[in-house]
């Protein structure tokens, strides 16, 4: 409703925002959607643009869920990311109860907190490249180590044993990320106001009882963005696996993107069938998230909601 | 009188840019710009060293250099998409390494690249006149036209540590240690029996098994892909046998090539002292020389029992090239020059930028022929020798241009079965598997 004598600088939000909407169709969705369409063609090969549609457009698809080494790959991807989100995870929260205690107050905060952040600032190459270099056959800093410690008698070969070569990228992504997950879980608990903890302090809350009543239910929006971003970045495991030994001794460091990469890039440009696994991983990320999504809901959101709108109701019928 | 001021120095910054713009092109003198592509600084510097050698040339051109090394797989892509982009930014000359060459030069890029004859160059005179080995022809050639070559030969040789070889056999006499590992049987039996001999004398013949397997590839009848299905042929499958042979036995130190321990094993720090590498003259001059630490001087060459070559860099230019004919001069230099101030004639003797370079094998047998091999390292004994006669073996014809990601998925599971992880038809299936489903061919 504009009232004579004032300026609406409405437009001045839409065109500021033209920009950015230009340069989204352009650069994300047009791409979307052109490797939406492609899954369904036969477009492979180098430097080729056309393309005709499938007789049968499923075929793509029925080829890639058929593929012995995409269910690999599947399986690949989920082992990892369990066996390295739950250490995440566990080791994350562990750290922000004590940086966050009340009660113990640890020195040198800011120092570990440095320290724990780092190796999430290092590229993946590099790490790729050192843990390679660390878990090398014969003769490397690890199997050195463990034969001067007596453990073993002679080198183990990290790097064609599928087991080690699993468990070291899923200890490198832990490695790389409980620090993040830690700093997200630490502002969100910073949030929370204060008078809450003193309250339980006065009611003789243990420490424990505290982070388990308190914190973590107060922390629930938090744990829901830890849990999609781990989620995501999860299912699309990338760079680790692919730089550390290029999908493992016999795939077994194979993950969904390197699978698609595979596809794509490693001799045949089998660009349709890549992007019809492509979509596959987008649905299963999809349906994944929904699912947390719904598990986090507001149950009493619906009961809530009517309450209001009763009272808002009942105002009204008071005001008139 | 502040805000006139601000506008005034605007205005002087605006129009001295403008300025300043137009006498930098001027300035310039407009050299046309040559671009080009490679996975290593070796033919860039030759491109460096041509102008160097030719200043009229220097004058009306630059050079705009982009190089992307191949590990982890990065050059390929990245000279794929400046290809398919084309234009102005399209290389003009660009490299191709032996492990992806088939690609470029009769696969699915060869399309970009132009026949040497369109170039202008004198293909079959010069060819005949340098003496150039087959196979490098026979690589670069796209329905008999001749559209890349390389210059260096890599035609395989046995290079030994003289001091195991004095130890183990009595003599490190390149006749006696060929002889003893079966120089020119095209097969591995008496190889193995030098392995026992240098076992009991607490010896590896070998490094890992990737030392064998180039000479195995190499030497094989056919590539992996016939008539357009994958083929396993018999050579290349009796390496599953001989690797788990080497490894049973303990013949070698169990290394895998370009790492730590194979490094570890050219001065003499593994398990076991190493009787030797296959490999060509880039092995000694680019690995070994630099890794070899104290037994630098100690090592001599032979030759191999199995004729292979391993790697090599061949030179292509873009079909859609605006600047033919300084691509055409650079190309013949680089290429088919037989003359001492070819660049082949620089390359084999070490003088590119000056005495006392390193020393290759090149591809003109003709320029080898009044070349000088003799190397520090291999305690003077002349390399050429023992290299050029191995350039006659190379076979040019069993290659596919999906050999690398195939060699990788090959030696892969070779690994497994020969660590016990497998059986051996669970390895070849499982091979087929990973064929099938990453690349374009058709496998039974």
């Amino acid at each position: 409703m504009k009232k004579n004598g004032s300026f609406s600088y409405a437009r001045y939000g839409y065109l500021f925002s033209i920009p950015f909407i230009v340069a989204y169709i352009i650069f994300h969705l047009y791409p979307i959607l052109y490797t939406l369409i492609i899954g369904f063609t036969d477009l492979k090969g180098l430097g080729k643009t056309s393309f005709t549609f499938l007789a049968n457009p499923l075929q793509n698809f029925k080829e890639i869920l058929s593929s012995e080494l995409f269910r690999t790959a599947l399986k690949n991807t989920v082992v990892i990311w369990i066996t390295n989100f739950i250490p995440q995870i566990v080791f994350a929260l562990l750290f922000t109860a004590w940086f966050t205690s009340p009660r113990c107050k640890l020195r040198g905060q800011g120092f570990f907190k440095v320290v724990f952040y780092m190796p999430n600032i290092m590229t993946a190459a590099t790490i790729a490249v050192l843990f390679q270099a660390l878990f090398s056959y014969p003769t490397s800093p690890v199997n050195d180590l463990l034969m001067k410690l007596g453990i073993i008698s002679s080198p183990f070969n990290f790097q064609v044993s599928k087991l080690s070569a699993k468990l070291v990228v899923a200890f490198i992504q832990f490695w790389m990320w409980y620090g993040y997950t830690m700093i997200i879980l630490i502002s969100g608990v910073l949030g929370i106001n204060p008078e809450i903890f003193e309250a339980a302090e006065i009611d003789g809350c243990s420490s424990s009882q505290t982070f388990f009543r308190i914190t973590l239910p107060c922390l629930k929006t938090i744990i829901l963005y830890v849990l999609i971003t781990a989620l995501i970045g999860g299912l699309t495991m990338y760079d680790i696996p692919r730089m550390y030994l290029n999908g493992g001794p016999d795939s077994s460091t194979l993950t969904l993107n390197v699978f698609i990469y595979n596809q794509a890039f490693s001799g045949s440009y089998m660009y349709n069938r890549a992007a019809a696994a492509s979509v596959l991983v987008f649905l299963l990320i999809g349906i994944c998230s929904v699912f947390v999504f719904r598990m986090y809901r507001d149950k009493d959101q619906k009961k809530t909601d009517r309450v209001r709108r009763h009272l808002a109701a009942g105002k009204e019928a008071v005001n008139e | 009188m502040k805000k006139s001021l601000i506008v005034l120095l605007m205005l002087a910054l605006a129009v001295s840019m403008v300025f300043a713009n137009a006498a930098a092109e001027t300035g310039a003198g407009k050299k046309t710009v040559l671009n080009v592509m490679s996975f290593t600084d070796e033919v860039p510097k030759m491109i460096e060293r041509y102008f160097e050698l030719h200043p009229e040339e220097a004058a009306k051109y630059e050079v705009n250099t982009t190089i992307i090394a191949t590990t982890d797989g990065l050059y390929q892509p990245a000279l794929d998409e400046a290809l398919a982009q084309g234009g102005a930014g399209a290389p003009d000359i660009y490299c191709a390494e032996a492990a992806f060459i088939l690609k470029y030069s009769q696969g699915d890029a060869s399309q970009y690249a132009a026949t040497y004859k369109s170039l202008g160059i004198d293909v079959d005179k010069l060819i005949k006149e340098a003496d150039i080995a087959q196979y490098t022809i026979d690589i670069g050639s796209r329905n008999g036209e001749l559209v890349g070559l390389g210059y260096q030969a890599t035609g395989g040789a046995f290079i030994y540590n003289r001091s195991v070889a004095k130890d183990a056999f009595g003599s490190d006499d390149p006749a006696v240690v060929a002889e003893k590992i079966g120089a020119g049987t095209q097969s591995w039996d008496k190889f193995f029996e030098a392995a026992a001999e240098l076992r009991k004398k607490g010896y590896a013949i070998v490094s890992g098994d990737g030392d064998i397997w180039h000479a195995i590839e190499n030497s094989s009848d056919k590539g992996w892909i016939v008539n357009g299905k994958l083929y396993i042929d018999p050579k290349r499958e009796a390496f599953l046998d001989l690797s788990k042979k080497l490894k049973d036995n303990d013949y070698h130190n169990d290394t895998q090539d370009w790492q730590e321990g194979w490094y570890a094993d050219m001065k003499e720090a593994g398990a076991k002292k190493v009787l030797g590498f296959y490999g060509p003259a880039w092995l000694i001059n680019y690995v070994m020389a630099g890794n070899s630490g104290d037994t630098y001087g100690d090592w001599g060459v032979c030759a191999s029992n199995v004729g292979f070559f391993w790697g090599g860099t061949w030179v292509l230019a873009n079909k859609d090239t605006t600047k033919k004919d300084i691509v055409a001069k650079i190309i013949t230099w680089i290429t088919l020059d037989y003359s001492e101030t070819g660049l082949q004639y620089f390359w084999a003797n070490g003088t590119l930028n000056g005495e006392g370079g390193t020393k290759d094998t090149v591809a003109s047998g003709t320029v080898m022929a009044k070349s000088d091999g003799k190397l520090d390292f291999l305690n003077n004994q002349n390399m050429f020798e023992a290299f050029v006669p191995a350039n006659k073996y190379a076979n040019g014809k069993n290659l596919t241009q999906y050999d690398e990601t195939i060699n990788t998925y090959w030696r892969d599971q070779v690994r497994q079965y020969t660590a016990g992880a497998k059986t051996r038809e669970q390895a070849i299936a499982d091979f087929k598997t990973q064929v099938k489903e990453n690349l374009d061919v058709i496998v039974e």
